[in-house]
C-alpha cells in the first residue's frame, strides 16, 4: 500500500458522472498532477482527497488509514485554491498564523513558524498587509504559506496559477516545486495547463470526460502517449487520418493528400491491416530544409509556408500540403532560412510518428 | 468654454431642484416644530420652542420612546439571528434555492402592512399560539415585514467575498464550524448585517400601519403618539417627527461610530502585533 491510496473512486452530480473508477497510487514526498480539460473531473478528485465531496463509491487511505468519509477539517490536508481565498478581515500574517492557532500552538511557537513560512515564500516584509493590498502573485504565495504552516500531510493545489499573469505564473510554478522538493511533501496539483504540468510534476494523469486516460511520467505523457487524446492534448501535434496497410512494416496509406508514410512497425497486436488509423507527430519532430537538399529521411514532401510566427525560443511555420495544414517548429535563430511561400521540404523519422487507432479520435473536444 | 459651462449648468439644476424637492418637506417640518404660527402667513410669526417643551413633558413620550426602541432593537436582532444563518447556508449549501429565496424576499412588498396583520391576527388569535396583540407577536411581523431589508444587504455581502471558497479555506486549516462562522465569515459579511440592522432599526421606529393593528392602544408607539398629535396640534407633531429624525439619524450614528471604533481597534491591535512580531523578526536577522 501506498501513502495516499484512491481506490476505485466514483462521484456523480445530478446523474451528470463527474469521476469514474478512479485509481491512484501517491507515494510519501511525490508530486503528481491531475491533467485535463475542463470538465473532465479533476478538481473533482482533489476535492474528494481534500473532504469537500464524498465518493458515491471507493475508497481513500491515507498511511493505511481509510479516510473517505472524515471530515475536511481532521484531515490535515493544506488546500491552496485558485481564488487564493484569503481571508480578507486578516492581515497576511494572521491568514498564516489562523491554523497554527487552532493547533493551539503558543505564541512564540506561531511567531517562529509564521516568520519562518513568510521567508520561506519571499514575503517577509508584507505581513502586515491585508489581501487587498496584495498582488495576485503575493496573495498566492500568502495562500501557500498558509497551506504549509500546519505541516500538512499532502499539499492539495487547484489551478492555483491559473488567475495570474504569465510571467508571475512561471515563476511561482518554479517555486512551488522548490519549496516542495525542500519540504519533501505529498503534493497533488490540478491544472489544465499542460506545459505547468509537464514542467513540475513527477507523474501526471490525464483525464478526459470522468476517467483516467494515461499515468505516467512527463517524459512518458509527451514522448509515449496512450491514447490519441493525451498526444493531442499534450502539446502541439500534427494528425494525419489514414489506413493501416502494412502493420509489420509500420506503413500507413494517408487518405488525404494521398502519401504513404513509413512509420515503426506495428507488432503489438493491437491494430491490423486494414485499421483506421492516425499518425501523429510533434512540430518539433519535422525537419525542414530547401527544396535542392537530399534528404535522407524515409519521409519527406515538398509543402508551402504560409505563415512564420515568432514564439520565442520557437518559430512556428504553417505549411500547406495541398490544403492540408501541417504545423513545423524551428529554433528561432534559423528562421531567417525561410520565406513565405516558399516551396519547401519536410521530413520526419519513423521513429518520430505515432499511430493511434482511430476508435477514440472521433471526439476530439479539448 | 461655453459647451463647458452649459454642460455644468444642467447637472447643477437637475441636482439642485432634486435636493429642494426632497428637503422642503423636512426643512418646513423643522421650521413648523419651531414657529408661534404658520398658517396665516408665508414666513412664520415668532419662534418659539413651547412645542418641544409640551412634548417633553407628556409622561407618554418617554413610554412610547422606550417601547419603539425595544421594538427596534428586538427586531433587528431577531432578524439577523434568523435571516444571516439562513442566507448563510441556503448559499453554501442549496445554491438552487436561492433564486426562491430572491422570491421569498420581495413577499413582504406585495403584501400590504394591512393584509399582513390582519393575516397574522387569524392565525394567532386562537390555541395554542396565543400571541395575538402581544409584542411578541409584533416583533415576529416585523421580522418578516423587514425581511428584504436585511436579507438582500446579508446576500449582497456573501456574494461579494466567495464565501464557499473561504469556508472551505477554513476548514482545511483544521477550524470548526462555529470558529469558521465566528472567525471567518461573520467579520467578512459584517457590513450587510449593519446596514441591513440600520435599515430594519429605521424602519422599525417609525412603522405605524402594523402596529396599530396588531397591538393598537395595548403597546404605544412613538409613531402612535406622534399620529395622536397630529390631530391635536400638527406643531406638536412636528416636534415629534423632528425628535424622531435626530432619534433615527443619532441611532444611526452611534452604530457607525461603535463598528468603526470597533473595526479600527480590532484591525488596530493586529496589525500592532503583526507589526511587534515583524520588528522583533527583523531585529533576529540582523
Amino acid at each position: 500500500m501506498s501513502y495516499l491510496d484512491l481506490i476505485h473512486l466514483d462521484k456523480a452530480f445530478d446523474e451528470a458522472i463527474a469521476v469514474r473508477d478512479f485509481n491512484l497510487q501517491v507515494e510519501q514526498g511525490e508530486f503528481v498532477s491531475l491533467l485535463g480539460p475542463s470538465g473532465c473531473g479533476k478538481t473533482t478528485t482533489l476535492r474528494m482527497v481534500a473532504g469537500f465531496e464524498t465518493p458515491d463509491t471507493g475508497s481513500i487511505f491515507l498511511s493505511g488509514k481509510d479516510i473517505t468519509s472524515m471530515p475536511p477539517n481532521r484531515r490535515g490536508m493544506g488546500m491552496v485554491f485558485q481564488s487564493y481565498a484569503l481571508f480578507p478581515n486578516m492581515t497576511a500574517w494572521n491568514n498564516v498564523a489562523f491554523g497554527l492557532r487552532i493547533a493551539r500552538l503558543s505564541t512564540s511557537e506561531i511567531k517562529t513558524r509564521v516568520t519562518e513560512l513568510l521567508d520561506l515564500v519571499g514575503l517577509s516584509d508584507v505581513g502586515h498587509k491585508y489581501s487587498n493590498e496584495l498582488s495576485g502573485g503575493q496573495q498566492q504565495r500568502v495562500a501557500l504559506a498558509r497551506a504549509l504552516a500546519n505541516e500538512p500531510k499532502v499539499l492539495l493545489l487547484d489551478e492555483p496559477l491559473s488567475a495570474l499573469d504569465a510571467v508571475v505564473r512561471v515563476s511561482l510554478r518554479h517555486e512551488i516545486r522548490r519549496i516542495q522538493t525542500a519540504l519533501g511533501i505529498t503534493t497533488i496539483y490540478v491544472t489544465h495547463d499542460q506545459e505547468e504540468a509537464l514542467s513540475i510534476s513527477d507523474r501526471v494523469v490525464v483525464m478526459r470526460r470522468a476517467v483516467i486516460e494515461q499515468i505516467g511520467t512527463p517524459e512518458e505523457i509527451y514522448v509515449q502517449p496512450d491514447t490519441h487524446f493525451v498526444a493531442t492534448f499534450v502539446g502541439t501535434i500534427n494528425q494525419f487520418p489514414g489506413i493501416l496497410v502494412d502493420a509489420p512494416r509500420g506503413l500507413v496509406t494517408n487518405i488525404s493528400p494521398n502519401w504513404t508514410i513509413s512509420a515503426q512497425p506495428i507488432t503489438d497486436g493491437k491494430l491490423k491491416n486494414g485499421d483506421a488509423v492516425t499518425v501523429l507527430i510533434r512540430p518539433d519532430e519535422i525537419h525542414l530544409s530547401h527544396i535542392e537538399t537530399v534528404v535522407n529521411e524515409e519521409n519527406s514532401l515538398t509543402a508551402v509556408v504560409k505563415s512564420i510566427t515568432l514564439l520565442g525560443a520557437v518559430t512556428r511555420l504553417n505549411l500547406d500540403l495541398d490544403g492540408h495544414p501541417i504545423i513545423v517548429d524551428i529554433k528561432t535563430v534559423d528562421r531567417g532560412r525561410f520565406f513565405l511561400d516558399e516551396h519547401v521540404q519536410f521530413s520526419f523519422t519513423r521513429e518520430a510518428c505515432s499511430v493511434m487507432s482511430d476508435i477514440d479520435t472521433v471526439s476530439n473536444d479539448i | 468654454m461655453a459647451a463647458v459651462k452649459k454642460n455644468s449648468f444642467i447637472p447643477g439644476l437637475v441636482i439642485g431642484s432634486f435636493l429642494f424637492y426632497m428637503l422642503i418637506p423636512i426643512l418646513a417640518t423643522y421650521v413648523f416644530s419651531i414657529a408661534n404660527r404658520w398658517d396665516r402667513s408665508i414666513l412664520p410669526e415668532g419662534l418659539t420652542l413651547e412645542w418641544y417643551k409640551v412634548a417633553f413633558a407628556d409622561p407618554w413620550f418617554f413610554i412610547v420612546f422606550k417601547h419603539s426602541l425595544i421594538l427596534s432593537i428586538t427586531t433587528v436582532f431577531a432578524s439577523v439571528i434568523i435571516i444571516v444563518p439562513t442566507a448563510y447556508w441556503v448559499h453554501l449549501r442549496n445554491p438552487k434555492a436561492r433564486p426562491l429565496f430572491d422570491l421569498i424576499s420581495t413577499i413582504p412588498f406585495a403584501i400590504p402592512g394591512v393584509v399582513l396583520s390582519l393575516g397574522l391576527i387569524r392565525l394567532y388569535a386562537r390555541p395554542p399560539l396565543m400571541l395575538a396583540r402581544t409584542p411578541a407577536m409584533l416583533v415576529a411581523a416585523y421580522v418578516i415585514f423587514t425581511m428584504p431589508f436585511m436579507y438582500r444587504p446579508v446576500v449582497n455581502s456573501l456574494e461579494a467575498v466567495n464565501i464557499r471558497v473561504l469556508t472551505e479555506a477554513a476548514q482545511s486549516l483544521g477550524s470548526s464550524w462555529l470558529r469558521t462562522i465566528t472567525q471567518v465569515i461573520l467579520p467578512n459579511i459584517l457590513p450587510g448585517i449593519l446596514s441591513g440592522g440600520l435599515l430594519v432599526f429605521a424602519i422599525i421606529f417609525g412603522e405605524f400601519t402594523i402596529a396599530t393593528f396588531l397591538v393598537g392602544a395595548r403597546y404605544k408607539t412613538f409613531p402612535m403618539q406622534l399620529v395622536y398629535y397630529t390631530r391635536r396640534d400638527g406643531r406638536i407633531a412636528s416636534a415629534y417627527s423632528v425628535i424622531s429624525f435626530t432619534i433615527a439619524w443619532v441611532s444611526s450614528l452611534i452604530i457607525i461610530w461603535v463598528v468603526a471604533w470597533g473595526a479600527k481597534r480590532t484591525s488596530a491591535r493586529n496589525s500592532q502585533s503583526t507589526k511587534d512580531l515583524t520588528t522583533a523578526s527583523t531585529g533576529d536577522q540582523r
